[in-house]
């Protein structure tokens, strides 16, 4: 692979592959994407198969529609928005073949602390145990909070990437978050305890 | 903002403390296979404009086309013209029986309707005649009542002339019952109704596309002796009625 197409930015290199159909700056960006992708996908549907399936129908998405892409935007965005849009698909997907659902009984968006036996605080001690908990709470949390909470605190982007990326007003995205992180908070309060 | 920070740090420490997940190995070598798929499909599924046009599918069936015109316009001058339906004159109906003389039947024909219509105004006069009839007997029957006293009331002067006004009816209509006795019935309704009358304009047939026979001597002697036999036949008829 060319060095000098590794020194390129992603806005770069997806211009490259739309002008000269480049594989090469095709394949950077799965290198620089597929991870965080995969951790953004992942803390957002709870199902690692199902997120692999997700990022790699993101990639052939930017492959197949490369000429869509807009070079005022940002690239990480662009891609961002595609993930998120195929997550969600998937996760409203997933939630339809589940023919029991117990939100059916309560009000839209409702959310229920079930007994969970899986996981006791006195043994908790390992990190792996704590990362369970955690996503497992996180899914638990109202859908549009919980993809603007993994975008800021998991993914690390500025609220105003995370606004171009969902499509709504900064001022709306700062609440979404603040309102997941007290639901989280919440949630794992046997945590902070220990 | 910065409060809002400050009460989550909790929840903040411990989203960015999770472990990152990592995609799969297989990851690109999977992607690429995806992506290699999907281009053969895409050279597989051509569109339906694209299959036709072939170069290799093309020349058999342009040459195909050709021949089947050429097979058609050689089969078509051989074949004969179609007349114009426009231009045909209309058939000769069979079906229908053209009479010798057609103004003989039709004195025939007014004769019996005339005849017909007699006999129902007879009939129509004979049924007033017995509700008159009836009525007269009935009124009788109430005046006689009244005049020998079995029915009470009559106090009254208003009520008397009332009496002497039904009374008087009663008479005329018994009256009138004579005279349609004695009178012989006339025809209220006009009989004779021509096709003039009805129509406005006499009906030719010379221009109808009836077939008229025209009959041999002897022919038209047995069509007489029939008519002759007809006409006797109702008289002997009205003469029995």
């Amino acid at each position: 692979m060319d060095i000098k197409l590794r020194e390129l930015s992603d806005e770069e290199l997806i211009l490259e592959f739309q002008k000269n159909n480049t594989e090469d700056a095709f394949n950077i960006l799965v290198q620089r994407y597929k991870n965080p992708l995969t951790n953004f996908v992942f803390r957002f549907l709870g199902d690692y198969t199902a997120c692999a399936d997700v990022v790699q129908e993101t990639m052939i998405k930017v492959y197949r529609y490369k000429d869509a892409y807009n070079s005022v935007a940002k690239f990480s965005t662009w891609i961002y928005t595609i993930a998120g849009n195929l997550a969600r698909t998937e996760y409203r997907r997933q939630r339809r073949q589940n023919i029991f659902s117990i939100n059916d009984y309560g009000e839209e968006h409702q959310t229920f602390d079930l007994p969970d036996e899986t996981y006791r605080p006195d043994v908790a001690t390992d990190s792996g145990i704590k990362d369970e908990i955690i996503q497992k709470a996180l899914l638990k949390v109202k859908e549009t909070y919980r993809e603007a909470v993994i975008l800021r605190d998991i993914q690390g982007l500025s609220y105003e990437e995370i606004s171009e990326i969902l499509g709504v007003n900064e001022g709306t995205i700062k609440s979404r978050i603040n309102r997941g992180r007290a639901q989280l908070q919440e949630l794992l309060k046997g945590i902070y305890k220990e | 903002m910065e409060n809002d920070e400050k009460k989550y740090e909790d929840v903040i420490k411990a989203l960015k403390c999770l472990q990152d997940v990592k995609a799969p190995e297989n990851f690109e070598a999977d992607l690429q296979r995806r992506i290699n798929s999907e281009k053969i499909s895409k050279e597989e599924k051509k569109s339906f404009w694209e299959n036709i046009f072939v170069p290799s599918r093309l020349i058999p069936s342009v040459g195909l086309v050709a021949v089947s015109v050429i097979i058609f316009f050689v089969v078509d001058t051989s074949s004969e013209e179609v007349d114009n339906p426009f231009l045909i004159e209309p058939r000769i109906r069979e079906d229908v029986i053209a009479v010798a003389d057609y103004r003989e039947s039709e004195k025939k024909h007014e004769e019996l309707s005339k005849e017909k219509s007699l006999k129902k105004e007879e009939s129509a006069v004979e049924q007033k005649r017995d509700d008159i009839q009836l009525k007269t007997s009935d009124d009788k029957i109430i005046i006689d009542r009244e005049k020998s006293g079995e029915v009470e009331g009559f106090t009254d002067e208003k009520d008397a002339v009332r009496n002497e006004s039904i009374v008087a009816g009663a008479n005329k209509v018994v009256d009138s019952l004579a005279t349609i006795n004695t009178e012989s019935p006339q025809p209220t309704v006009p009989t004779e109704v021509g096709t003039e009358a009805v129509v406005g304009q006499t009906i030719s047939k010379e221009e109808l596309n009836f077939r008229q026979i025209q009959l041999t001597e002897e022919e038209q002697k047995t069509v007489n002796e029939l008519k002759s036999q007809v006409q006797s036949l109702e008289k002997s008829n009205k003469g029995q009625k």
